[in-house]
């Protein structure tokens, strides 16, 4: 009875912990919220409320009149174009790593080559990059900021771990049924892939809608923005636009928060790690 | 005969194999060559220039390099970035597995619930959780400095005091990482055998003495897998501080790749830039040599 007692204090006092603790994790998100519906006049006086006193919209609707539709497009542009190529050429790069790792000898150099670009943040090479991008006539385009990303170390690592698992009778099963490599990997495999596929998706459209140094550099015209370089706009040198910036940034939470709640079941939970490219 | 046709037909499958395996990786090593490989060589070719990003461009030897190492803002930005570093690792690693531990506690409820509420932050991009922090330690008009003064404390300078706004930015990056380290601590500690457990709890350690002389050292190689992504990634802070201080008050947080960026690009020094950014990379390069000293190659993966 006694120790029943203990037993329930114990669980109490732990959730309230854990659940103070997510509540303080979660309030800024909320604050951010509440705040981008106040009006300019509540946001700037005191005393500062919880809940706005008149639910305003009025911060949204300067966004939208100045333009955001044309970031929230380009942002969607480059995060579903990086995304779909991503996950079509670092399948087929992990796949051909993993498969013929024991006919060809030198799949292992291959991949340590790869492995590089994990070696080297590319903060630390952005410079001649940008040259690179200027170079090729990608200044100002969308697939300037699109084309540099999409071979990821992330990707290409997940996919080889999958395949390896997959085992080799499968293959030549399927060989002597006399379909075509690329028959088999489009057909067989990559369906078999589909939980890799699915974190893949997750964690490289948040990185291409996320992004900020590549667009800040690549995209300098104002309808080739994104919205992050948006809302890095608003921060001025003297005044810093706080009514935008509190709803451009609540906008631009949505889409990610909305493809990691449909999707975030699939997540392979050994595979998180690699999550930080 | 049987032999002869049957290496034929291996050497056919061979070249087959060579074949397709070039054709499999082909875009993806067109674009790492020329989005990596080619930057990477550029890098060292510009290091040894005065590139300017339009026109000059002349092979002046180490000069870069010479004027790196004696430029003293170049030395100060770099030893911020590294006591920027190590001052915030401890938090980083520390709150995450604190509350791993209670998100496998067999007595928590809501675990679902508290475990998203954690993770969210982690969604937010590093410029948006700048100025979602910002937004709330705002000198003026921000939460905490109002329910400080409600408080009757005095407020406190986020912005304006080096102190406070260096605080600020730990604040704002721990907060950006627990859920994700979180997620990475609690698949290692699901992965702990109950056997384990079990011969613990016979042996009569529980509580505290059962989590540092037990579960600490079990999961060790998640521990040095936290704090290596930590490390990387306080290093190369960048878009986080945009969001709060662009770099002040002063240089007071301004850190190295900011100062790469600045010197390149604002200041149109490409080959000075290209040269500090060697020295960038010579710091990682030895990073990732630690790591697959002590990780032998992946093994830490949690």
């Amino acid at each position: 009875m006694d120790k029943q007692v203990k037993h329930q204090k114990w669980s109490f006092l732990q959730t309230t912990v854990s659940l103070a603790a997510g509540i303080l994790i979660f309030f800024p998100v909320l604050w951010l919220i509440m705040s981008s519906f106040k009006s300019s006049g509540e946001l700037f006086s005191y005393p500062l409320s919880f809940f706005p006193e008149q639910f305003s919209l009025e911060n949204y609707q300067n966004v939208i009149e100045n333009g955001f539709f044309q970031y929230i497009y380009n942002s969607f542009f480059i995060a579903v174009v990086g995304t779909l190529i991503t996950v079509v050429i670092n399948s087929m790069c992990g796949y051909a790593l993993a498969i013929y790792r024991k006919q060809l000898g030198y799949t292992g150099i291959v991949f340590g080559v790869f492995l590089l670009g994990t070696l080297i943040p590319s903060e630390a090479l952005i410079i001649s990059q940008f040259t690179v991008i200027s170079f090729l006539g990608l200044y100002n385009s969308l697939l300037g900021v699109i084309l540099p990303v999409v071979t990821t170390t992330t990707g290409i690592f997940m996919y080889r771990q999958f395949f390896i698992g997959i085992p080799d009778s499968f293959l030549e099963a399927a060989r002597m049924d006399g379909a075509s490599e690329f028959r088999i990997f489009m057909s067989i495999m990559i369906p078999l892939a589909k939980p890799t596929t699915i974190t893949l998706i997750i964690f490289s459209f948040m990185w291409r809608w996320n992004d900020y140094i590549l667009p800040l550099l690549v995209l300098s015209r104002q309808n080739r923005y994104t919205i992050q370089i948006a809302i890095r706009n608003y921060i001025g040198a003297w005044n810093t636009d706080w009514q935008s910036i509190l709803a451009a940034s609540v906008i631009s939470i949505i889409p990610v928060a909305i493809l990691y709640i449909f999707l975030q079941k699939y997540i392979v939970g050994t595979n998180v790690s690699s999550g930080n490219k | 005969m049987q032999e002869k046709q049957d290496n034929t037909k291996k050497r056919k499958q061979s070249k087959k194999f060579h074949y397709s395996f070039w054709l499999f990786i082909l875009p993806c090593a067109l674009l790492f060559l020329l989005f990596f490989i080619v930057p990477l060589a550029l890098n060292f070719f510009y290091s040894f220039t005065d590139y300017d990003g339009f026109r000059q461009m002349n092979q002046i030897g180490f000069a870069n390099y010479q004027e790196l190492f004696q430029d003293r803002e170049f030395y100060q930005t770099l030893r911020r970035t590294f006591i920027y570093t190590f001052i915030s690792l401890p938090f980083k690693v520390i709150l995450p597995l604190g509350l791993a531990v209670l998100m496998v506690s067999k007595v928590v409820r809501f675990k679902t619930l508290t475990r998203g509420l954690i993770y969210l932050p982690v969604l937010l991009s590093s410029l948006v959780v700048g100025l979602t922090m910002n937004w709330m330690f705002g000198e003026q008009y921000g939460l905490v400095n109002f329910l400080l003064e409600q408080l009757g404390f005095a407020r406190v300078q986020w912005a304006t005091n080096p102190f406070f706004t260096k605080m600020l930015i730990i604040i704002a990056s721990t907060w950006a990482s627990t859920g994700f380290y979180m997620l990475i601590y609690i698949g290692a500690l699901s992965g702990i055998d109950e056997e384990i457990d079990e011969a613990a709890l016979l042996d009569g350690a529980t509580g505290w003495k059962k989590f540092f002389h037990i579960t600490v050292p079990l999961i060790k190689p998640t521990t040095f897998l936290v704090s290596l992504l930590s490390i990387i990634s306080l290093l190369k802070e960048y878009a986080l501080i945009q969001g709060i201080t662009q770099g002040g008050p002063g240089t007071s947080t301004t850190y190295i790749v900011q100062y790469i960026l600045s010197e390149g690009f604002d200041k149109a020094r490409y080959g000075y830039a290209s040269a500090a950014s060697v020295i960038v990379m010579i710091i990682f390069a030895a990073i990732a040599f630690v790591q697959f000293r002590f990780s032998r190659g992946g093994e830490v993966n949690g």
